[in-house]
C-alpha cells in the first residue's frame, strides 16, 4: 500500500524528464537497487516529488552560476540559516533539477540525526550522510558532490537581527579539500535568512536542556520568501593539508569572502523585495 | 598434500569449505559438537573441546600446515557468559598456542563484523583500523571482541605464523544457521519502527571462497569481508519473502521476550543493528587477496525464500476434501 501511494505521489508531481534526471544522477547501483550510500531511485524520486512544489511554487527558487558545480568531486560550501535545513534541501534540489547533467548532492547532516526515527531513514534514502570526516573523505574520493555548512547550528539558529552575517566557520572542510584535492564551490543563499525569522535563541533555556537553540518564531510555518542560490567560481587550494591553523584560517577567510561576494551581489539585486525580488 | 585443521567442523560453513578443499588438501575436522545426523566430514573428524588435552594430541599426530578456525560459539546459543567466554576466548588462545608449538604455517581466524558494534556515530565503510566498539554498550559480546583481540595480539607477537583474521558481514545461505539467517527465514520479521539501516550480506559460497583465498594467499593481517552492494533492511526482508513488522523501540524488549518463549534466543546487542548501519569496507581484502564476490546480494537473499514443501502443497487439497465432506 505504501509503495502504491509513493508511486502516485511520484506520478502526480514529477514529469518524465524529472524522473529521468533522478535516474541519471545515480551511479554505482548494486543488484539490490541501492547505491553505496543507501539511496534508492524510487525513494529519491519520492523525496523530490515532496520538495519540488516547495522549490518551484512556494520559494520560486532562482539559480545563478549552477554550471560552476563541476562534474567530478567537489565541496559545496554555503551560508546556513532558517532554523531548519531548508537551504540545504533547496541547494540539493537545484543541482538535481537545473544542472546539466544532474548530480546528487550529499549533504553532511548533524551527528545526532541517525538516532532520530523516520528522519534518519529519510536522510539516508535521499542521499544525506552523517557528518563525519571519514564519510566526507570516502565520498570525495569516489568523486561525489558533498555539501557542508561549516557554520553548523551557529548559522541555522541565528536570529533575524544577524541575517546574512556569516558565523564562525570550522576549518575541517579546508583541510579535507586540500587532502583530497577537491575544488570548493562557494554558495550564497538569499531568501532563506528571512523565511523563519527567529527573535531569540532562548539561550539559557536551550543550554539547560542541552539543545542547540530554541527559536522564538512569530510565524508557525516558513514564509514564502523568494530564494536565490548563487554558485560562485570553484576555489582550489594546494599545499600541505597539515599546515598550521593560522594558514588554514586564511584559506577559510578566502572562502567566506567568496560567499560574502555572492551574498552582496544577490542582496543588491534583490533589494528590499524579499517576497518578489530575485538576487540575480 | 598439505594438511589442514578445520574447527567448528559440525557447522554449515565448515561443511561448504571442507567440500571445496577436500580434493586439494588432507582435512581434519574438530568440533565440541557431534556431526549433524546424516552428515559426513570429508576427512578425519574428532569430537573434542579445544581446551582439552586431546586437542594437543590431534596437533601432535597430524603436523598441520594450516588451521582454519571457524569454531566460534555464536551469541544466539544460550550459554552463561563465562561459559561462552571460556569456549571462545580461551579455546581460541589454546588453538593458537598449539599452532605455534606444532609449527603450523598459516592460521585463518573467522571473527565477525559485530565487533565494530552498531553505534550512532558509525561512519559508513568501516575499515579494519576503526575501533571495536561492540562491548562498549553490551558486555555479552565481549567474547567476540576478545576472540578477535587474542588473534590480533597473536599475529603481532608471532609474525612467523601467517595469521589472517577475517571479519565478515552477515553470512547467509541455505547451509548457514546463524541468528541472521534464522531471522530472515521466519515469515514475520520484526524491525524497529522509524529505522531502516543499510545492511550488507555475503553468500556462503563467496565466504568459502574468501577463506580459501586467505588460506592460499601470501599476506597476513586483519581483513573485512563483504558481499556485493548494500541494502536497506526492509528491502532485504522483502526479498526473502518475509513480512517486515515495524515495532516501536519501547516494545523491543517485549518482542525479544516473545522470541525467548518460542525457544529462539535473539541477543539484545543485535537490536542496535536494526537501528544503526554497520557498513564495512573490504577494499583491503580485495586488493591483497584478489577477492571478488560472485553471488549478487539480491540473489543471495532470494535464495532464502522458503520453497513450498510437500505438506504446503498438500494442505489446500486436505481443506478441499474437508469442505466437500461438510457440504
Amino acid at each position: 500500500m505504501f509503495r502504491a501511494l509513493r508511486q502516485k505521489l511520484i506520478n502526480a508531481y514529477l514529469s518524465d524528464e524529472e524522473k529521468s534526471r533522478v535516474e541519471r544522477a545515480l551511479k554505482d547501483m548494486a543488484s539490490t537497487g541501492f547505491d553505496p550510500w543507501g539511496v534508492n531511485p524510487d525513494t529519491l524520486k519520492a523525496s523530490l516529488a515532496s520538495t519540488i512544489w516547495l522549490y518551484r511554487k512556494y520559494f520560486r527558487v532562482a539559480t545563478h552560476g549552477i554550471q560552476n558545480v563541476p562534474p567530478g568531486r567537489c565541496l559545496l560550501i554555503g551560508n546556513h540559516s532558517g532554523q531548519i535545513p531548508i537551504d540545504g534541501m533547496l541547494i540539493a534540489t537545484s543541482v538535481l533539477l537545473e544542472r546539466d547533467p544532474p548530480r546528487l548532492v550529499r549533504g553532511m547532516v548533524e551527528r545526532w540525526a541517525p538516532a532520530l526515527p523516520f528522519v534518519s531513514t529519510f536522510f539516508s534514502r535521499s542521499g544525506q550522510v552523517t557528518g563525519d570526516v571519514h564519510n566526507a573523505k570516502i565520498l570525495l574520493e569516489s568523486d561525489e558532490c558533498v555539501m557542508v555548512f561549516p557554520e553548523g547550528v551557529g548559522g541555522s539558529g541565528k536570529t533575524i537581527f544577524h541575517r546574512y552575517e556569516l558565523q564562525k566557520f570550522g576549518t575541517g572542510f579546508v583541510r579535507l579539500a586540500m587532502e583530497t584535492k577537491t575544488p570548493i564551490i562557494p554558495i550564497g543563499v538569499i531568501g532563506c535568512e528571512e523565511m523563519l525569522p527567529s527573535l531569540s535563541k532562548l539561550e539559557p533555556l536551550s543550554k539547560a536542556l542541552g539543545i542547540p537553540y530554541i527559536p522564538v518564531l512569530p510565524t508557525p510555518f516558513p514564509l514564502p520568501t523568494k530564494v536565490t542560490i548563487r554558485f560562485g567560481e570553484p576555489i582550489l587550494f594546494e599545499g600541505n593539508p597539515d599546515e598550521p591553523d593560522a594558514e588554514t584560517h586564511q584559506k577559510v577567510e578566502k572562502v567566506k569572502n567568496a560567499i560574502r561576494a555572492e551574498l552582496d551581489e544577490g542582496l543588491k539585486a534583490r533589494g528590499e523585495k524579499i517576497f518578489t525580488g530575485a538576487g540575480i | 598434500m598439505s594438511r589442514i585443521l578445520i574447527t567448528g567442523a559440525s557447522g554449515g560453513l565448515a561443511e561448504i569449505i571442507a567440500e571445496k578443499l577436500k580434493d586439494k588438501y588432507e582435512l581434519t575436522g574438530v568440533d565440541p559438537r557431534p556431526l549433524p545426523e546424516g552428515k559426513k566430514f570429508p576427512g578425519k573428524f574428532v569430537q573434542v573441546d579445544y581446551r582439552q588435552r586431546k586437542m594437543a594430541d590431534v596437533f601432535r599426530t597430524n603436523e598441520f600446515d594450516a588451521l582454519i578456525h571457524l569454531g566460534r560459539v555464536p551469541s544466539q546459543i544460550r550459554l552463561r557468559k563465562t561459559q561462552r567466554f571460556n569456549q571462545n576466548v580461551l579455546g581460541t588462545r589454546s588453538l593458537l598456542e598449539l599452532s605455534l608449538k606444532y609449527k603450523v604455517k598459516s592460521v585463518i581466524v573467522l571473527s565477525t563484523f559485530h565487533v565494530y558494534g552498531a553505534h550512532q556515530h558509525n561512519h559508513l565503510y568501516i575499515t579494519e583500523e576503526d575501533p571495536l566498539l561492540a562491548s562498549q554498550t553490551y558486555t555479552e559480546v565481549i567474547d567476540a571482541v576478545e576472540l578477535d583481540n587474542v588473534s590480533v595480539a597473536f599475529s603481532l607477537r608471532n609474525p612467523k605464523v601467517r595469521t589472517v583474521i577475517l571479519r565478515p558481514t552477515n553470512i547467509i545461505g541455505l547451509e548457514i544457521k546463524n541468528q541472521m539467517t534464522n531471522f530472515l527465514r521466519s515469515k514475520v520479521c520484526p524491525t524497529l519502527l522509524g529505522y531502516d539501516p543499510m545492511w550488507q550480506f555475503i553468500h556462503e559460497s563467496d565466504m568459502a571462497n574468501a577463506v580459501q583465498l586467505a588460506l592460499e594467499g601470501k599476506k597476513a593481517g586483519i581483513y573485512n569481508v563483504t558481499g556485493e552492494g548494500v541494502i536497506a533492511l526492509s528491502h532485504a526482508i522483502g526479498l526473502t519473502g518475509a513480512t517486515a513488522v515495524p515495532v516501536p523501540e519501547f516494545l523491543s524488549s517485549a518482542v525479544l521476550g516473545g522470541f525467548k518463549l518460542m525457544g529462539q534466543h535473539f541477543p539484545r546487542h543485535l537490536v542496535d543493528f536494526f537501528k544503526y548501519p554497520v557498513v564495512i569496507s573490504d577494499k583491503n581484502f580485495r586488493k591483497d587477496f584478489g577477492y571478488e564476490p560472485k553471488i549478487m546480494t539480491a540473489d543471495a537473499l532470494r535464495s532464502l525464500k522458503p520453497v513450498p514443501t510437500l505438506e504446503d502443497v498438500k494442505a489446500p487439497k486436505t481443506t478441499e476434501r474437508l469442505d466437500s465432506h461438510s457440504s
